[in-house]
């Protein structure tokens, strides 16, 4: 598979840059401010939530090139561990922060037999692994079993709270995303994504640099996932352990560019809103649209959104230099 | 537990081991000649159940005859998959991650695709055979689930008949150990594969059609079925047809006695964790197993 990283030229790099990310950010901080609907505030959310889920997985799949059927396990975990901490009366920043270390040990538990498989035999144990832990949550008499789970909330529903946390948590996930990609971790899995054998020669531990981008990515999926149980309130495991939840999070980074820093948060907005719009008309066309979208990635542009983005770019700059293609 | 209890359960486990066979061999064949995890199976599973459904409730064909008739119009519809998309991938001689999600992209049009015809409800099939059983002493047999898996066994004997005796089945067998020397032998790969996966297609609409005359089904039907196919066929060692049945046989036995171990709601995690488990401690599948012992000694 092409990845992303390779057909980026320079003019996207310039692009992705941090000014675009924080002009991002500014924008969707002011949002608010224009009194858009609590319609509004809802969707842009999500979409939140899933570019914090998408960035994430990215790290993983992106990056090292490791692709995970399972990362639903991550959101779910998340999920529950967010509203059993605020149940058990702590604050919502400590209950984020919870989730995400209880998911990033499940990712550790997952890791240590899994990565001992590689490419697409690692893709599909997590499926495996995924589809146990959904029948497990559902049998769990502790948290409610298939019924689900309640969080007793205490004082008045603010939804710009919400917003604004789920803007940290994606913010946060962004900001990672880029450390890793610039450290010598991001060279590491950069390499194993090429070739693990090589990059194993050149000193590259590569069970040790994917079991550590597995954990980072896990935890950015599960405090997705505790934003998300804030806002909800009520969980039950098909909804955030279902296989669905993790075709999106697999999806969403392919769609936007898999392996760039910008790819996988133009993938959640894509996403994010093509999912609300056709959910309440059509609730399967979404999937077979992006079932559709992946076979055609596939076949003609792996590079995604950026792929084709970078395309027309190099198209144009051609025209316009006279045809004096370098 | 009487012993008649456990020879009912070992007879019943037996039986599904034929359809699981039949289920698995698709992905088998598929594999071994291109080295593509078919993700899409469970999407041609759950077409070749409302196949037969539909032959049977609209024009009352026999659910028996509608599996017959699935078998050319999965085949033609694998070799146009095959040509459509298939084709157009990179072949390689490991499994690429870009086959697995082309696939898993088909497996969510297939699917939604069945939602948006046939809706979310479940849909069984039902016959006067349905509920007729035999008897063989204190053995209780279900006349459908013998039924199933007689056509099963079939099918898997008129496969390996086609492997063992024609020219292409030594083609996909060469394929199958050697693709470079296969084509230096002279075997048209592209041609090959066609066929092949025409075949993977075919068997999965068949035993989607058998798999519907003993489950009710919905157009998330394949999911469960597919991992377990991977189950059978990684037990047996990705690539061999023996190992297919030796698989097949190991599941179902596993799944028909945990009952006596697992709660109810805990089953479906079996074949999820067995998969996990086969992948992690038994790369090579069970033969594998059996080589190592063979150089340790």
């Amino acid at each position: 598979m092409n990845y992303g990283e390779t057909s980026s030229g320079p003019f996207i790099r310039r692009f992705s840059s941090q000014a675009g990310f924080l002009l991002l950010l500014f924008l969707v901080a002011a949002l608010p401010l224009a009194h858009p609907g609590p319609n509004v505030v809802r969707l842009v959310f999500i979409t939140l939530v899933w570019i914090a889920a998408s960035v994430g997985w990215n790290i993983l799949g992106g990056f090292a090139g490791q692709v995970s059927f399972g990362f639903a396990v991550f959101f779910g975990v998340g999920a529950y561990a967010t509203a059993i901490s605020l149940n058990a009366g702590l604050g919502r920043a400590s209950s984020l922060l919870l989730a995400a270390c209880v998911a990033a040990a499940a990712s550790v538990l997952i890791s240590l037999p899994t990565f001992r498989l590689r490419g697409p035999y690692f893709a599909i144990a997590t499926i495996g692994v995924s589809e146990a832990t959904r029948v497990v949550m559902t049998n769990l008499q502790f948290t409610g079993g298939a019924s689900g789970y309640r969080i007793t909330e205490h004082g008045a529903f603010n939804q710009l709270l919400h917003y604004y946390v789920a803007l940290a948590v994606a913010a946060i996930a962004v900001a990672v995303s880029i450390l890793v990609r610039r450290s010598k971790l991001g060279l590491a899995l950069i390499a194993i994504r090429e070739d693990e054998d090589a990059a194993s020669d050149l000193g590259v531990n590569p069970f040790r640099s994917k079991l550590l981008a597995h954990a980072i990515a896990a935890a950015l999926t599960g405090a997705a996932g505790g934003v998300y149980t804030g806002y909800a309130a009520f969980i039950y495991p098909q909804g955030v352990f279902g296989f669905d939840i993790s075709v999106a999070i697999l999806l969403m980074p392919i769609i936007g560019g898999v392996g760039t820093l910008l790819g996988p948060v133009i993938g959640a907005l894509v996403y994010g809103f093509v999912h609300e719009e056709l959910m309440a008309s059509f609730p399967q066309f979404h999937l077979l649209l992006y079932g559709a979208l992946l076979i055609l990635i596939i076949l003609f542009e792996p590079g995604g959104v950026m792929g084709m983005f970078d395309k027309a770019v190099r198209f144009v700059r051609a025209r316009s230099s006279g045809g004096s293609h370098p | 537990m009487s012993a008649a209890d456990v020879a009912n359960l070992f007879v019943s486990a037996l039986l599904l081991a034929g359809v699981y066979a039949a289920m698995s061999v698709g992905m088998t064949i598929i594999y071994g000649v291109m080295k593509i995890v078919n993700l899409a199976h469970a999407g041609f599973l759950m077409l070749g159940a409302y196949f037969v459904f539909e032959l049977y409730t609209r024009f009352s064909i026999d659910p028996l005859l509608g599996v017959l008739l699935g078998f050319p119009v999965f085949f033609l519809i694998g070799m146009g998959i095959h040509w459509l998309m298939i084709r157009r991938i990179p072949r390689s001689d490991q499994p690429t991650l870009a086959s697995l999600l082309l696939l898993f992209g088909l497996w969510l049009v297939l699917q939604n695709l069945g939602y948006l015809i046939w809706g979310s409800s479940d849909r069984a099939i039902l016959t006067p055979r349905t509920l007729s059983t035999f008897q063989f002493g204190p053995i209780v047999v279900p006349a459908v689930r013998l039924v199933v898996f007689g056509v099963a066994v079939a099918s898997l004997a008129a496969l390996e008949f086609v492997l063992r005796r024609t020219w292409f089945g030594r083609a996909v067998r060469a394929l199958m150990q050697n693709s470079d020397a296969g084509r230096l032998a002279g075997v048209n790969v592209e041609r090959t594969a066609r066929v092949a996966f025409g075949v993977g297609i075919a068997f999965a609409g068949t035993a989607g059609g058998l798999l519907a005359m003993l489950y009710p089904f919905t157009p998330d039907f394949g999911g469960s079925f597919l991992l377990r196919a991977f189950v059978i066929i990684v037990l047996g060692g990705l690539e061999s047809f023996a190992g297919v049945a030796i698989g097949a046989v190991i599941l179902a036995l596993v799944e028909t006695f945990s009952i006596l171990a697992i709660p109810a709601g805990y089953q479906p995690a079996i074949a999820f964790s067995l998969l996990v488990l086969a992948l992690v401690v038994l790369p090579e599948g069970i033969a594998g197993l059996w080589n190592r012992r063979q150089r340790w000694t």
